[in-house]
Parts: structure tokens; C-alpha cells; sequence
């Protein structure tokens, strides 16, 4: 496995047209070795779902390296590499509403070209085991992130994305999904980027980016994909 | 910013949706207001006009040449008590006016209606000063005079007979109305299915508005009083446009429609006071406070109990099977049309519950995920889009059955009439000409060598026998019975029926009269013709589609001598004779310089627009009810998906090809509204039945065969796979923007399963 999975120098990235440019990233640089965990942190609008779209191929950056399992981010096949390695977990809204737990992870392991029949045990494992049959709406938001969660270890990723993923969740059961993405984390030795606001959570990874200091506005507004 | 204001801004954010729901009441408005303008015009004219004339009499003359001013003179010394009644179709027009004369009414005593006429005055509609009406340009007019016969003796050239507007045909009229008002409910219907899925549409894309409004502490009772306002406030908007675009509608098709009314019902129609304009609004805001207030109607007991009925489609195939059955028994048009409400409520209920049921087998059959979700994703969109759908597939429906019937028709009256017309010419033999003669110069001077056929029609009337009361039927007599008439299409006959025809040994009967009096062949009918009286076996019935009076077919050496004879006529294909020498020979023969000959071409052309008339007015009904079905599904689907779209967009987070997203988005959009429209096969296919086999005889007394055009399916088809792609093109420009995340508060919009 190479050393390095993400290597980041002197990225930068604006939005907007000529006349009014929003810069948003600006000369950003950090590494993240394998099985590393990395924070992002800052307020709303700071950036940091920017910087997880681009670390997904979803955005492009406007200038700066990027190497990402050791290929350059022009030479990435970012689709593959989205469907078979990168796990994405956002706040919500993460599963399928018209299949049951259970047939979203399969959703998400076949695409993934993962075997179907450990779906069920990465359920039970996140103990939603015995909700597998039950739909989206039918489970509380502490259980749909934990499916979601599930759905992202049953790609076996190399690298989890996640943005905010316990952001609209009490405390209580915050810290439990973080628990458990931590947890697993760890025992599948894959790499973990978090986005958050919460400086307890961020505590919890190996390393913390700051963002905050980047340019930030008070713009709360929904992030686009 | 008040809680109205911020309802309001919703349309501020998706004017397009505004502007459809605008668009949608509009066109709904204008396609309703037509129709019912078209029909209650048609229904007041006659109604307006009759008032005035009940239980009146008439002078005739006993020689039967129309009226003059000069017979109002000669009356009026022999002092009796006349009104001149001139009834006159301006240039132009195609609905009559009235001329009267108020002052030669004031003798009608205690008949003051008669002097104010109606307590209308005379603007000409329909009534006018009898001298302005004279001075018209007239397409046409006749004059009548109304008499009171308790004011004098009248001399021997005159007689006294029942004035009446209504035609003994009246009921046909009638029928046809009564047809017109079926389908401009299920115009209703359609719409008011429409406009409640618009309705529903935007209750759910604001409910986060919703509950922000609740939590500000306005009540929930508050907010739908708001949305109501909204709705009567857009009706208000588009009511007033909508009426006139109607009225535009109906002025359009006004001229066609009166000619129908004139030329196959033999209804005279006479202009009428004024366009109304509250009953199409007084209907139309009806309907949207009903779509609206359905919820609060409706106790949710019961909707509950509807849906546990209904959850096996048990409750939709019952309502399918009982409107069948229905269908099946009736024995009048209302009862009729009742049932057939009934089947498609049945088969309304039922498409979306097939459909529920179809994607979650498929879904649960389907081992592959990504094809699981596509199945549980299109459930969802067919229930979430059941209203929009449920309304194109019965519009489909309807525009096949009619499409099918129009068809058919044309197809089978063209036929008839090519029939009926066989021969090339056709000649009126003059009032005092003696056809005998001609009958004996066509003998001689036409052998059969030369290719010319022909026969000789004789009209009168007779009585027919029926259970013990006469009615009186139409007489035609032919001679000889030849090739002019044998290959004429029966609906039903007896063993060579023209032969024993031409050898006296029965009769034939149309199939107005054999509907009416249950006679098929091999019946025997009584038959009276000048005092005299024949028991017949009938032989055969043959459509007819252009007199609803009952008509007897025989052999003309069954007449009587002193049958009378009301006309006479010749048809002749001249073969390889020049036509001038046969009117030559017999204009000379009948010493009378200028014969009537018509070429049955002319007639046939005449025909056929007449017919076209008929049915335009419920081709364009129909057609523009498809039309707002269609861009009502566009819209619909494309703004569910729009909500949608965040999920479509995980997808390609989770490494799905564009093209992928955009093909299974397609696949989608299409699979739901082909959906509709094979659905709408057998709706349309029942409904086609019902209109030629059971509403046209129950109405009009006669039937069609049931044809079936496979080629129109495939247009409807064509039509769907468009809405299907419009969605699926709609949704690609779309998947190029950033979806917005659904919010958390209350119920996910847009991740309904
Ligand atoms: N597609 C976009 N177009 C324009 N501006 C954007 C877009 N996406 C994000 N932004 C802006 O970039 C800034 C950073 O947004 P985001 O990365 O969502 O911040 P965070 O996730 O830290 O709250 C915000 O000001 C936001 O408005
Ligand atoms: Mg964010």
C-alpha cells in the first residue's frame, strides 16, 4: 500500500465569475498517510464540503497539486475511484428512500463490486442489524447515519470522506455513530477525512485542519454537491 | 412580510409552476366554457322561442306554396286574429332571427306574453321588428302566421295546423346535447383531477414553509385559508380570460355546430339573449374549492377506510364491474352515462394500484440492487404522480373511443352513401310529370347492352301497425330492383332478401325503425298504404345514418293505384350514354324546359362536410383535453423529479457515469408515461364499445360496427414516449446544476418512498 494515500500542495479554488471571485481555498497544503484520520475545521462556509467535493473529483481545484493514491488528480479516473475506493458520507440524506436498509448497502456494494453477502453483517455490525428490512423514514437519524456508515464499509473503501456525518444529531448519538465510524475505522485501516465544527470530534483524529482562518463568509447556505 | 406574502413567494421562486397552474385553469376554463355555450345556446334557443309560442296555431294554405304578405292581407279583411311570424337566417349567420309584428298581436286577448314577447324587447334575439327582419339579407327565410282560429271562418284554400318549433325529431337533438354534456363532464373530471395533483403539488413542496409557519404561531386552519385565497385569487385571475377564450371557442365553432343541429336534427336554432358568463365561473370555482377542500369533505375515517378497501384493488375492480354491468343493462342514456362514470372511476382507481403492485413485484424480483432501486424508484413515481397520470390515461382514453367512433363513422357513412349514391346522376321527376313515361323511354332507349342502370324511387308515406298503435313510417318504392341497390350493405337479412324483394315478397326496414320497434328479419310487419293493408315478412334492415324517421323499403308494384305520392325520383348511371340525351329526351317527353339533375358527387361532398362538422366540435374537445393531460404530466413529472434530484445525484458521488444517471432518468420518465398509455388501451377499447354499440343506439337508434385502429395506438404511443422524453431532457439540464440537500425539518421533501 503506498505510503502517502493524499498529498495536497498549494491548492486553491474560487467560485464565481470575473468580476466578483469568492476565494474560498487559497494556497492550501497537508498530507494524509494510510490508515491516517485528518480533520477539517472552521465555520460554516469556511470551505471544508468545497475541499471534500474537490478530494472526490466532484469540483475541480483552480490551481495547486493534488496526488491521490499516488496519481496525479488530472490522471485520476475519479468515477472509479469514487464508485470502488472513496466513501462519501454526508450530514443526511445519504440512503435511497425507496429501498430498505438492507438493499441500500447492496446498492452501494455492488456498485463497488463488493460481495452482496456481507451487507447483512456490516449492519450488524453497526447493531441495525435487525432493522435491515426497514425503510429510511422508518428509522431515526442516529440509524440512518449508522446505515450509512454501513454502506460505506461495505465498498471496503480506501479513503472515507465525511461531511459533518453527525452534524444533525444529539449528542448523545453523535458520539455514539462517531464511536463507531472510529472504531471501524481503525480496524479496516482506510483513511478518514471529517468535516466538522465540533472541536470534540475533531479531537478525535490523528491530525486538525484549520480552515478558519481561510476566507469565510457568513453564509450559511446549503453546500451543492 | 406577512404569512400570505411568504406562501406567495413560493410562485416568486418557481414562476414556471405558476404560470402552468394559470395556464392549466385557463385552458380547462376555455375548453368547458365552449362546450357548455355551445350546448345551452342550442337548448335556450329553443326553449326562449317556445315560450312564446305555446299551444298556437298556424294558417296554411291547402295548396302548400308558402306564405305572402298577400294571404296576411286577405286573412285580416276576413277578419280573423293573425300574427306573421317571419323567421329569417341573415346572411352570414347561423342562427335565425324572429320578426314580429307587436301590433297585429294585440288581438290575441289575454295573451299579453304575445305582445311583450316574453318581456323581451325586440333586439333580435330572437326576436325583432317583423319589418327590420325583412330587411335583412337573407340566407333563407319563411314566413309563418300565427292565428287565433276562435276570431273567424276561414275560406276553403286555407287550413288551421299546430304551430311548434321542436321538430318530430326532437329527442335526437336532444340526445346529441346529452352527449356533448357527457363528455364535458369528463372534461370536468379530467381537469379536476388535474388541478388537485397541482394542488397536493405544492402543499408538499412547501411544507417546510408549513412548518415554519407553525412555528411562528400561525395556525394550520390559517394556513390553508391562505392557500385557498391563493387558488381563488389565481382562479379569479385566469376565470375571466378563460370564459372569453371559450367564448372565442364556441363563436368559432358556433357556425359548424348550428348546422349540425339544423341539418341532422332538424332543429332550428335561433339566436339567443346573451353570452352567460357565471355559469362556466359559478362551475369552475366550484370544482377548485372542491379539489381543495376534498381533504376536509372527506372525514379521514372514511379515506382511511377507502384505502383498506381498496388495498387489494378489490373496491376498484368492483366499481369496474358493476359500471360493466351497468353498461350492459341500461336502458337510458342517463343511466347509461351513469355507469359509465362508474367504470371509469373503477379503472381510475385501479391503474395506479396495478402499478403499485407491478413495481413492487418487479422490485422484489429483481436480484441486481441498482435494478431493484429503479423499480422502487418508478413506484415512486407513479404514486406520487397517480392523479396527472390517472387523468392522461382517461383523456387517452377518451380521445381513442372517440377517434375510433369518429373514424368508424366516417368510414362506414362513407360507405353507406357510396351506396346510397351508386348511381351518377339523380333526377327529380317534375311535380306534375307522369314518371310512367320516362319509365318507358329509359326501357326502350337504354338496353342493357349500353352499361346504363337505373331505377325510379317513389316517396310517400304509410301506416305501420305496431302492438296495436299506428305510426306513421316513409315510404320508398323502387323500380326495378336492380343493381343500383342489391349490393347495399344489411345489417341483419333473410335468404336472398332482393330477390324476393323485386318479387313483392316483403320488405325492407332501416335500422332506425327496426331499433326502435325491435324488428328483425323475418318479422312480419302491418303495413297500411292508401287505405289498404299488407302483412309482410321483413327481409333485411339497412343502416341509415342520415334520418332518424322510420323508412320502408318495397318493390314499387306493391303500391296501390291510389297510393299518394309525395315525390319522385330517378337515379341513373348513364353507362355509355351522354346523360344530355336522357334529360333532353325527357324534359321534352314532360314538356318541361329545366329539369333538377344532380350529380351524386356534389351530393356525396355535401355529405361529408356536414358529417365533419358533426364531429369537430368532439375531435377539438377531446384532442385539447389531451393536450392539458399531457403538459400536466410533463410538468408534474418534471418537478417531482426536480425534488428528486439530490438522489440522483448520490449516485454519481457513488461513481455513476452521467450518461448512466441520465438513462435510468429517461428510462424512468418514459416507462411511467407509456405506462399510462397502455393502460389506456382497454379503458379506450371498453369506452370505443360503449359509445358505438351502446350509447349511438340508445341515442340515435343506430349502431356501428366495432373497428379498432391499431395505428391511432401507436400515435397515442408516440405521444406518451414524448412526454417521456420532454421529462427525461428537462431533468438533464437539470442534473448539470448542485441539488439542493433535502432539508431536515418535518418530512424530507422529495424522499417520499
Ligand atoms: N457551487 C458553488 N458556487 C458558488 N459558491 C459556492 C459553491 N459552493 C460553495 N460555494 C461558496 O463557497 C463557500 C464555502 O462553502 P462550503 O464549502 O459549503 O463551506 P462549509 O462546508 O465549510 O460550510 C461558501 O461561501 C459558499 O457559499
Ligand atoms: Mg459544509
Amino acid at each position: 500500500m503506498e505510503d502517502n494515500v493524499l498529498k495536497v500542495r498549494g491548492l486553491r479554488k474560487s467560485f464565481g465569475d470575473r468580476d466578483a471571485t469568492v476565494p474560498v481555498l487559497a494556497d492550501l497544503s497537508f498530507e494524509l498517510h494510510s490508515a491516517g484520520s485528518l480533520a477539517l475545521m472552521g465555520r460554516s462556509g469556511s470551505g471544508k464540503s468545497t475541499l471534500l467535493n474537490i478530494l472526490c473529483g466532484l469540483e475541480q481545484p483552480d490551481a495547486g497539486e493534488l496526488t491521490l493514491f499516488g496519481q496525479d488528480h488530472r490522471q485520476i479516473d475519479w468515477q472509479q475511484l469514487r464508485r470502488e475506493r472513496i466513501g462519501v458520507v454526508f450530514q443526511e440524506a445519504n440512503l435511497m428512500p425507496a429501498l430498505s436498509l438492507l438493499d441500500n448497502v447492496r446498492l452501494r456494494a455492488s456498485l463497488a463490486g463488493q460481495p452482496e453477502s456481507r451487507c447483512q453483517h456490516w449492519l450488524d455490525v453497526l447493531d441495525i442489524g435487525a432493522l435491515a428490512q426497514r425503510f429510511p423514514d422508518q428509522v431515526s437519524g442516529g440509524q440512518r447515519q449508522r446505515a450509512a456508515l454501513a454502506m460505506v464499509f461495505a465498498m471496503s473503501p480506501s479513503l472515507i470522506l465525511a461531511d459533518e456525518p453527525t452534524g444533525s444529531l444529539d449528542r448523545v448519538t453523535a458520539d455514539d455513530v462517531a464511536d463507531s465510524l472510529f472504531r471501524l475505522q481503525a480496524e479496516t485501516g482506510c483513511g478518514l477525512i471529517l468535516a466538522t465544527h465540533d472541536p470534540e470530534l475533531a479531537s478525535r483524529c490523528e491530525k486538525i485542519l484549520d480552515l478558519a482562518h481561510q476566507a469565510a463568509d457568513q453564509n450559511t447556505g446549503q453546500s451543492g454537491l | 412580510m406577512t404569512a400570505f406574502s411568504a406562501l406567495l413567494s413560493h410562485y416568486r421562486r418557481h414562476p414556471w409552476q405558476g404560470i402552468a397552474l394559470a395556464l392549466l385553469m385557463l385552458m380547462a376554463t376555455a375548453l368547458w366554457t365552449g362546450i357548455y355555450h355551445l350546448t345551452s345556446q342550442a337548448r335556450a334557443s329553443l326553449s326562449q322561442s317556445e315560450r312564446v309560442v305555446e299551444a298556437r296555431y298556424q294558417v296554411q294554405r291547402v295548396d302548400g306554396a308558402a306564405l305572402s304578405v298577400e294571404d296576411f292581407v286577405t286573412l285580416r279583411r276576413q277578419g280573423l286574429c293573425l300574427m306573421p311570424w317571419l323567421e329569417v337566417l341573415p346572411e352570414g349567420e347561423s342562427r335565425r332571427v324572429i320578426g314580429v309584428d307587436p301590433l297585429a298581436a294585440l288581438c290575441f286577448q289575454g295573451q299579453a306574453d304575445v305582445v311583450s314577447f316574453d318581456g323581451q324587447p325586440l333586439r333580435g334575439d330572437p326576436f325583432m321588428d317583423i319589418a327590420d327582419a325583412a330587411a335583412l339579407p337573407a340566407r333563407q327565410a319563411q314566413l309563418f302566421l300565427i292565428v287565433d282560429p276562435d276570431t273567424g271562418e276561414l275560406s276553403a284554400d286555407y287550413r288551421i295546423t299546430d304551430f311548434s318549433l321542436a321538430p318530430d325529431t326532437g329527442q335526437l337533438g336532444d340526445s346529441f346535447l346529452l352527449n356533448l354534456d357527457a363528455l364535458s363532464v369528463l372534461v370536468l373530471l379530467i381537469t379536476g383531477l388535474l388541478l388537485r395533483s397541482v394542488y397536493l403539488l405544492s402543499l408538499s413542496q412547501r411544507r417546510d414553509s408549513f412548518a415554519l409557519l407553525h412555528r411562528f404561531g400561525v395556525s394550520p386552519r390559517r394556513v390553508r385559508g391562505h392557500l385557498v385565497a391563493e387558488l381563488v385569487g389565481l382562479a379569479a385571475l385566469t376565470l375571466m380570460p378563460g370564459i372569453l377564450l371559450g367564448q372565442l371557442l364556441a363563436n368559432a365553432l358556433a357556425g359548424g355546430f348550428a348546422s349540425v343541429m339544423e341539418g341532422l336534427f332538424d332543429s332550428r336554432q335561433f339566436v339567443t339573449s346573451g353570452n352567460s358568463w357565471l355559469m362556466p365561473a359559478l362551475v369552475m370555482v366550484t370544482l377548485l374549492l372542491l379539489v381543495c377542500a376534498v381533504d376536509w369533505l372527506i372525514p379521514e375515517k372514511l379515506r382511511k377506510a377507502f384505502a383498506v378497501a381498496n388495498r387489494s384493488g378489490g373496491l376498484s375492480l368492483l366499481l369496474l364491474v358493476a359500471g360493466g354491468a351497468g353498461v350492459w343493462l341500461a336502458a337510458n342514456l342517463l343511466f347509461l352515462f351513469g355507469s359509465v362514470a362508474l367504470m371509469l372511476a373503477g379503472a381510475g382507481l385501479l391503474m395506479p394500484w396495478c402499478l403499485s403492485v407491478l413495481s413492487s413485484r418487479l422490485a422484489q424480483a429483481s436480484k441486481q440492487p441498482f435494478r431493484r432501486w429503479w423499480w422502487a424508484e418508478f413506484g415512486v413515481l407513479c404514486r406520487r404522480l397517480a392523479l396527472p397520470l390517472v387523468a392522461l390515461q382517461l383523456s387517452l382514453a377518451m380521445v381513442l373511443a372517440v377517434q375510433a367512433l369518429v373514424t368508424t363513422f366516417e368510414a362506414t357513412f362513407d360507405h353507406w352513401l357510396g351506396q346510397r349514391l351508386s348511381a351518377d346522376y339523380y333526377l327529380e321527376v317534375p311535380t306534375d310529370a307522369d314518371g310512367q313515361v320516362a319509365v318507358d323511354w329509359l326501357e326502350q332507349n337504354l338496353p342493357e347492352s349500353s352499361g346504363a342502370i337505373w331505377h325510379r324511387v317513389l316517396r310517400g308515406q304509410g301506416q305501420l301497425d305496431v302492438s296495436g298503435h299506428e305510426q306513421s313510417v316513409d315510404i320508398f318504392a323502387v323500380a326495378p330492383v336492380g343493381a343500383l341497390v342489391s349490393d347495399w350493405r344489411l345489417i341483419e337479412s333473410a335468404g336472398q332478401p332482393w330477390q324476393r324483394l323485386a318479387a313483392g315478397q316483403g320488405v325492407m326496414v332501416n335500422e332506425q325503425l327496426a331499433y326502435r320497434h325491435e324488428l328483425a328479419a323475418g318479422d312480419s310487419v302491418q303495413l297500411t298504404l292508401a287505405g289498404q293493408s299488407l302483412r309482410l315478412p321483413v327481409l333485411g334492415v339497412y343502416p341509415d345514418y342520415g334520418r332518424p324517421a322510420g323508412e320502408i323499403l318495397l318493390a314499387a308494384d306493391q303500391l296501390p293505384d291510389d297510393f299518394s305520392v309525395s315525390f319522385e325520383s330517378f337515379s341513373i348511371s348513364p353507362g355509355e350514354v351522354d346523360i344530355e340525351v336522357i334529360t333532353e329526351a325527357l324534359s321534352a317527353l314532360w314538356q318541361e324546359p329545366a329539369l333538377t339533375l344532380r350529380d351524386n358527387r356534389s351530393i356525396r361532398d355535401l355529405a361529408n362536410r356536414v358529417f365533419e362538422q358533426t364531429f369537430m366540435l368532439t375531435r377539438a374537445m377531446t384532442m385539447l383535453t389531451l393536450v392539458l393531460a399531457a403538459v400536466a404530466l410533463l410538468l408534474m413529472g418534471w418537478v417531482f423529479l426536480s425534488t428528486r434530484l439530490w438522489y440522483f445525484r448520490l449516485l454519481a458521488v457513488w461513481g455513476t457515469a452521467r450518461t448512466g444517471i441520465f438513462l435510468s432518468l429517461l428510462t424512468l420518465a418514459l416507462t411511467v408515461s407509456v405506462s399510462a398509455a397502455a393502460l389506456a388501451l382497454p379503458v379506450g377499447i371498453g369506452l370505443t364499445w360503449v359509445l358505438v354499440q351502446r350509447i349511438n343506439p340508445l341515442a340515435f337508434g343506430w349502431s356501428l360496427p366495432l373497428d379498432l385502429y391499431p395505428g391511432f395506438w401507436l400515435e397515442l404511443l408516440g405521444l406518451a414516449l414524448l412526454i417521456g422524453l420532454c421529462i427525461g431532457l428537462l431533468m438533464r439540464r437539470q442534473l448539470g446544476r448542485p441539488a439542493v440537500r433535502p432539508s431536515v425539518t418535518g418530512t424530507i421533501t422529495g424522499g417520499e418512498r
